[in-house]
């Protein structure tokens, strides 16, 4: 894994990404000055091949853009770009939806096809991220490499692990700077236990996720990431509502920035399968190997 | 990022995972066809189990070898425990001192008693138990107050301990004592004993529990004399020791694995084609044991770099315990009737499921050690 990449990535995030920025995507505006740094750093093109970049590198690249609540289409243009070795704005379409498709060069489905010529119908997910309907024209076929949904997953994945480690940095902070009854409210050991709670979660996430990153290249991938999307949108839930219940009415304010990462994680655990998807999934799988080879089965995905 | 909150991604490296098919095929051959798994590390007492596993270099696994040891990772030693608990094999007889007794002894011990001990220990003959709690001082361990005097050669120690379990049938306890009077600073004057739980002074009454097992005990110490050799550390270290401890205490898969024989009777009693809600009642069980079981490895590997990884240890366990209880709950609502091994499973992890939140830490305890990770107290 290439640290420099993550470093690069969260210089340019902290730099760039401010809540002008994120209410200006919000209503609908592409943000173009931003999308231009991320192309002139090369991030676009991290796991391409080619790029001296890994698998490994897109997926912690995404971690560090959930940290930003960073509005561009940036797992689709990584998982597109590396799929298809492309550079452009290639968005991804699932259902039909695809993340900024009005800005998009081209879209590719899930299913692959591709075309630069479609139809677009703006809307937006209960983030205020753009999720626009589409209609592709002539499209063409394009061989996916496999398991493009499970990387589209565990993709939406990690943009959640990194959402997640910035709302216990947010909930710390707060919980350690707001007073009550005269002390900080981080004090009160009822609000102790519930950080406790959530940094859990966030950890859980957070290993769920890297062993799903961990396992890219190996036969039980697809096992693995089915294990980390459910897990880490479970958390995600547990994780929004403690931080809220710590950043109390401020938190429920729009201008406080803690909705842009939980708004975020509570459209981002319904993308890509939500958790009964893998839950079932997965369950069938220990389901048909029995009883007997549970065991066997959890340990063999890593 | 927080320090102490970082479970670095770590995959067993290949001579542990080597170890994994020669545990289970030890096991399978060990055990009689008939066997009943236990469910928990805290049930099946065999010391001739335990012996057999010495034999085979699996208990001290990562000790030097002039001690008895194998000199191994604690990879290998993770693997050979999760395969001993997923089995269900009685592990209990060695358990505490193969965790946590040894590896103290190691740390703090002298020479002499590492040479005394540890060999017996790693040949799985010779069991400990912990002496921390005491009828007045659980989760506030400082407050401890059996008392050791000093003599000429050696300590008259006086005072009870409550919840040991084994005491009844293992060999030593590692007695944690006050040495000094209490003083401003609570966490001075305490020390660690080695005493003989079959030596004079010493009575051991088990205490009958709610599930009807006589697992834990109370231990009374009446002038119990204990020589200078067997003071572990430096006497008035007490406390850092015991942390220290309960850093190798909190971490395993013991920690996640006690409802695991419930998971294994659910999935038989559901058969090949669960329904859609019972496979994902399935995979969200497993999602939360994968996820613990890289958490627990990834604290091996801290262990394994010689570090002290006491925050990360109090949050996997008590993730883990909090996983056990709820695996037997949500079991419990889609159990299909008429499974005779499902129920039996299902009613002996709900009696024994108050203790996996108390024992080793309660989970009050645990989230204020997280607590202080995290920097709030």
């Amino acid at each position: 894994m290439n640290g420099l990449i993550a470093d690069t990535a969260e210089r340019i995030f902290s730099d760039h990404v401010d809540r002008g920025v994120l209410d200006a995507a919000e209503g609908g505006e592409f943000p173009d000055a931003l999308w231009d740094v991320v192309r002139e750093a090369g991030l676009h093109l991290v796991g391409s091949p080619g790029s001296g970049t890994e698998d490994g590198d897109l997926y912690e690249l995404l971690k560090v853009a959930g940290r930003h609540a960073v509005p561009l289409p940036l797992a689709e243009v990584l998982v597109a770009n590396s799929s298809l070795d492309e550079a452009g704005l290639t968005t991804i379409a699932v259902d039909g939806v695809a993340p900024w498709g009005r800005a998009a060069d081209r879209v590719l489905t899930v299913e692959g096809e591709i075309s630069g010529d479609f139809d677009v119908t703006e809307g937006a997910n209960l983030a205020g991220e753009s999720r626009d309907r589409i209609k592709l024209r002539d499209p063409r076929r394009v061989d996916l490499p496999a398991r493009f949904y499970e990387r589209m997953a565990l993709s939406r994945a990690a943009l959640m692990a990194g959402a997640l480690d910035r709302i216990l940095a947010m909930a710390i902070d707060y919980a350690t700077e707001r007073e009550q009854f005269g002390r900080p409210i981080a004090k009160f050991q009822a609000v102790q236990h519930n950080l406790a709670i959530l940094a859990g979660e966030v950890a859980a996430a957070r290993c769920a996720c890297d062993g799903a990153i961990m396992s890219a290249a190996s036969p039980n991938f697809g096992d693995a990431v089915g294990a980390a999307k459910t897990r880490v949108g479970e958390a995600a839930g547990i994780v929004a509502e403690i931080a809220h219940q710590v950043h109390g009415a401020m938190g429920f304010t729009h201008e406080h920035s803690l909705h842009h990462f939980t708004r975020r994680l509570w459209a981002w655990r319904d993308e890509y399968g939500r958790e009964t998807h893998w839950q079932e999934r997965l369950g069938r799988r220990v389901a048909g190997r029995g009883a007997d080879s549970v065991w066997e089965f959890l340990v063999g995905i890593g | 990022m927080f320090a102490g909150l970082q479970f670095e991604p770590t995959r067993l490296p290949h001579e542990a995972e080597a170890l994994r098919a020669e545990v289970r095929e030890f096991v399978a051959r060990e055990l009689p066809p008939d066997y009943w798994p236990n469910s928990d590390f805290n049930e099946g007492h065999s010391p001739d189990f335990s012996g057999r596993l010495g034999e085979r270099g699996w208990i001290g696994m990562t000790w030097p070898k002039r001690f008895g040891g194998g000199e191994r990772t604690f990879f290998e030693r993770y693997v050979v425990t999760e395969e001993l608990l997923a089995a269900g094999a009685p592990v209990s007889a060695h358990w505490i001192a193969d965790r946590q007794s040894g590896p103290l002894l190691l740390n703090y011990g002298t020479e002499d008693q590492c040479r005394r001990y540890l060999p017996r220990i790693a040949g799985g003959e010779c069991f400990f138990s912990i002496g921390m709690s005491e009828p007045n001082a659980g989760s506030d361990l400082a407050s401890v107050r059996t008392r050791a005097e000093r003599v000429s050669d050696g300590w008259v120690v006086n005072g009870t301990k409550i919840w040991t379990t084994d005491a009844h049938r293992n060999h030593y306890i590692i007695t944690l004592v006050r040495t000094e009077p209490p003083s401003e600073n609570r966490h001075a004057g305490l020390s660690q004993l080695l005493i003989d739980l079959h030596g004079e002074g010493v009575t051991v009454r088990p205490i009958k529990n709610l599930a009807g097992g006589e697992d834990f005990n109370e231990v009374v110490f009446e002038d119990c004399f204990v020589g200078d050799d067997d003071v572990v550390g430096e006497p008035g270290n007490g406390w850092t020791q015991v942390t220290s401890e309960l850093g190798y205490e909190r971490s395993g898969p013991e920690r996640f694995l006690s409802a695991f024989r419930v998971f294994v009777e659910f999935v038989r009693a559901l058969g090949n084609e669960p329904s859609a809600g019972e496979a994902a009642l399935i995979g969200r069980l497993a999602s939360h044991l994968m996820t613990l079981r890289r958490m627990s490895i990834s604290v091996a590997g801290m262990l394994q770099k010689g570090g002290s990884p006491v925050v990360e240890s109090a949050l996997v366990k008590s993730l883990g315990n909090d996983f056990e209880k709820l695996l037997g709950e949500l079991v419990r609502l889609q159990a299909p009737p008429g499974h005779a091994r499902l129920e039996r499973c299902l009613r002996q992890t709900l009696l024994h499921s108050p203790s996996f939140t108390l024992r080793g830490g309660t989970r009050e305890i645990l989230r204020g050690v997280i607590a202080r990770g995290l920097g709030l107290r």
